[in-house]
């Protein structure tokens, strides 16, 4: 008895080395919860079955992995890391991430093109785009705003629940207001006079998502400018919530894929953003989250698409802030802001 | 040769585990931190120290953070020293559960303690509509993104350390001490006030010490339940080492954060100090 166990259990190491040295891994970050299991089943598991390889998953949000990155580099851990903050721009001007072989990604040909600006460069494409417009509580608000200059309206007063700029779609949706005021990312003072007077008259700033999910479930928040990912949470939860593009323009929040530069498995990990590029994978992510596909063939149901920036002249006509200037401007404008809000 | 080994060298061996721990994990930390608040380009430079003490901002966020920490500890000592003494002065099974209710908080993150607030403070939270049906206000006041709110979130959080800080002294005053007292004609608050708070000093000192410390360092709380408009000291660090990446700048408010609290404590612990002696 105890001979054939340890004879099975020789076979079983011997299986699993000789299964390890065979199979290629991948190591990415994804965004925990619900994105990270949308992720999983979109993108992650259908990569697996089709290649055979395993990818091993860590929890990082943008900011956090890229510090990682920017620590490793000498001797980096990720294959492919995901990040939503414009963090591939410094990334390939500072060499951490290797230039991206258009030939070896099929899938791109069919991918808008400012979606896939300088992937030569390093800067991986933006698989899905967060818009930033108005969440709107249709039931206090039947006829709901249309402009980024409603939301100034006085008689919203307590009902506005803006974001504080450090949270990233709170940053793009204040830069919004600011140049719908007369603003420049040169010149943010329109954009703080505006939150001024919003607070004057009442208004709320929200430090994290989960607050503006509970000033809507208490009917404190009538409108409040966000991304259109988190007005699908709020209507998964019953609320009466809809997502409104400000005429004026969408500011957009790009998430991208990135191949690490220096890694010895390149050809897989282009394999694995090719998968995320596909038009499959954009729309089961829609379908699950709400963003917006970015691959021109991904086609998605009218219900998703109700809710998001959807198609060619949509995707074309966003607005994205320079992330490196707001990367150079950031302390003094979160110095600025802090100044102008506080009470 | 064991003799040789004297009382003296083998405590200063059982005592430097616990050194080595301070000055790697503190004493080490604390000089490179106040470091980085004063290294410039060119050589030491105070303009990140001045950038925080010359703005009035600043000064502001560092004032209020000094005087919410002063208050919640005043709260916590209100509530905590009675509470202790019930607690000392009840029988064994009572002195049980009453125990385990001070410290079952302490068992939940304060991140869900804290939400669990936001839910009570909201306009349409339990306290603002109570307020309305009492008559006190005259519609339902959201008391989210006040003072008071924060003052009310840390005190819950903070009061355990106080009760049983103060609850451990107060179990080892001698009973008939409060017996003689009585027996004397003080009645039963002057026998709490020249007696047993005079006794206890020691754990409301370090109950206080406790509390006061805790709140000046805690950013979770204040965030959450100040909002971003009634900023504190810890939260203004947080938000420089995370989000701007300014360690200098976070750096320096460290160091005043540390300075103020030393200023506050060290007469403190004198004048307690002396009212013992």
């Amino acid at each position: 008895m105890l001979r054939t166990s340890t004879a099975i259990f020789a076979l079983a190491l011997c299986g699993a080395v000789s299964a390890n040295a065979q199979t290629q891994t991948l190591v990415i970050n994804s965004f925990g919860g619900v994105y990270e299991q949308t992720h999983r089943k979109c993108i992650i598991e259908p990569f697996e079955k089709a290649t055979g390889a395993s990818v091993k998953v860590v929890t990082a949000y943008s900011a956090d992995a890229f510090a990682q990155l920017r620590a490793q580099k000498a001797a980096p851990q990720f294959d492919i890391l995901h990040f939503s903050g414009g963090q591939e721009i410094v990334g390939a001007t500072e060499g951490l991430l290797a230039p991206i072989d258009a030939a070896k990604i099929p899938a791109l040909a069919d991918v808008y093109d400012i979606a896939k600006k300088n992937v030569a460069k390093g800067e991986g494409p933006a698989y899905q785009i967060a818009a930033i417009g108005l969440i709107v509580n249709t039931k206090s608000l039947p006829t709901a705003p249309t402009s980024w200059n409603d939301i100034l309206d006085p008689k919203l007063g307590e009902h506005t629940a803006l974001t504080d700029m450090s949270n990233s779609y709170g940053m793009l949706a204040f830069l919004m207001l600011n140049q719908v005021r007369g603003g420049t990312l040169d010149n943010i003072q329109p954009g703080l006079d505006a939150v001024k007077a919003m607070l004057k008259a009442g208004a709320t700033v929200m430090k994290t998502s989960p607050e503006i999910q509970q000033a809507f479930a208490q009917g404190e928040a009538w409108v409040a400018p966000y991304a259109s990912d988190y007005a699908f949470t709020l209507k998964k939860a019953n609320m009466p919530a809809k997502f409104v593009q400000g005429k004026e323009g969408t500011p957009a929040s790009f998430i991208t894929v990135n191949v690490v530069a220096g890694r010895p498995n390149t050809d897989l990990a282009h394999k694995f953003v090719n998968q995320t590029m596909t038009a499959e994978a954009q729309a089961c992510f829609a379908e699950g989250m709400r963003y917006s596909p970015t691959n021109s063939k991904a086609k998605v149901s009218d219900e998703v698409a109700a809710d998001i920036a959807y198609g060619e002249k949509a995707i074309a006509g966003m607005i994205r802030f320079d992330p490196p200037t707001i990367e150079k401007n950031r302390a003094a404008w979160v110095d600025a802001w802090n100044k102008a809000i506080a009470k | 040769m064991r003799g040789v080994m004297t009382d003296r060298s083998e405590n200063s061996l059982l005592l430097l585990p616990g050194l080595a721990l301070l000055i790697l994990g503190f004493l080490l930390p604390i000089i490179r931190m106040l470091a980085l608040g004063v290294a410039g380009p060119d050589g030491l430079t105070m303009s990140v120290y001045a950038k925080v003490l010359g703005d009035s901002f600043y000064l502001g966020i560092f004032w209020r953070t000094i005087k919410l920490s002063a208050l919640i500890t005043l709260v916590c000592a209100l509530l905590g020293v009675p509470l202790a003494y019930i607690i000392a002065r009840s029988g064994p099974r009572l002195r049980f559960w009453l125990l385990v209710i001070v410290v079952l908080p302490l068992m939940t993150s304060v991140v869900i303690r804290t939400f669990g607030w936001m839910v009570m403070l909201g306009r349409s939270g339990i306290i603002p509509v109570g307020l309305r049906d009492l008559g006190v206000t005259s519609r339902a006041v959201s008391l989210m993104h006040t003072e008071t709110a924060i003052v009310l979130g840390l005190a819950q959080v903070l009061l355990p350390f106080m009760v049983l800080s103060v609850l451990g002294v107060i179990l080892r005053i001698d009973r008939r001490l409060e017996e003689a007292a009585r027996t004397m004609g003080a009645s039963f608050f002057g026998t709490l006030r020249h007696v047993v708070v005079p006794l206890a000093m020691p754990g409301i000192v370090a109950g206080s010490l406790l509390c006061f410390t805790l709140s000046a360092s805690s950013f979770v709380t204040p965030s959450l339940l100040g909002g971003s408009r009634i900023q504190v000291l810890a939260a203004s660090i947080y938000a420089a080492v995370t989000q701007t990446l300014d360690w200098p700048f976070a750096a320096a408010q460290a160091g005043v954060l540390f300075a103020g609290i030393a200023l506050v404590l060290i007469p403190y612990l004198r004048l307690s100090g002396a009212s013992r002696g």
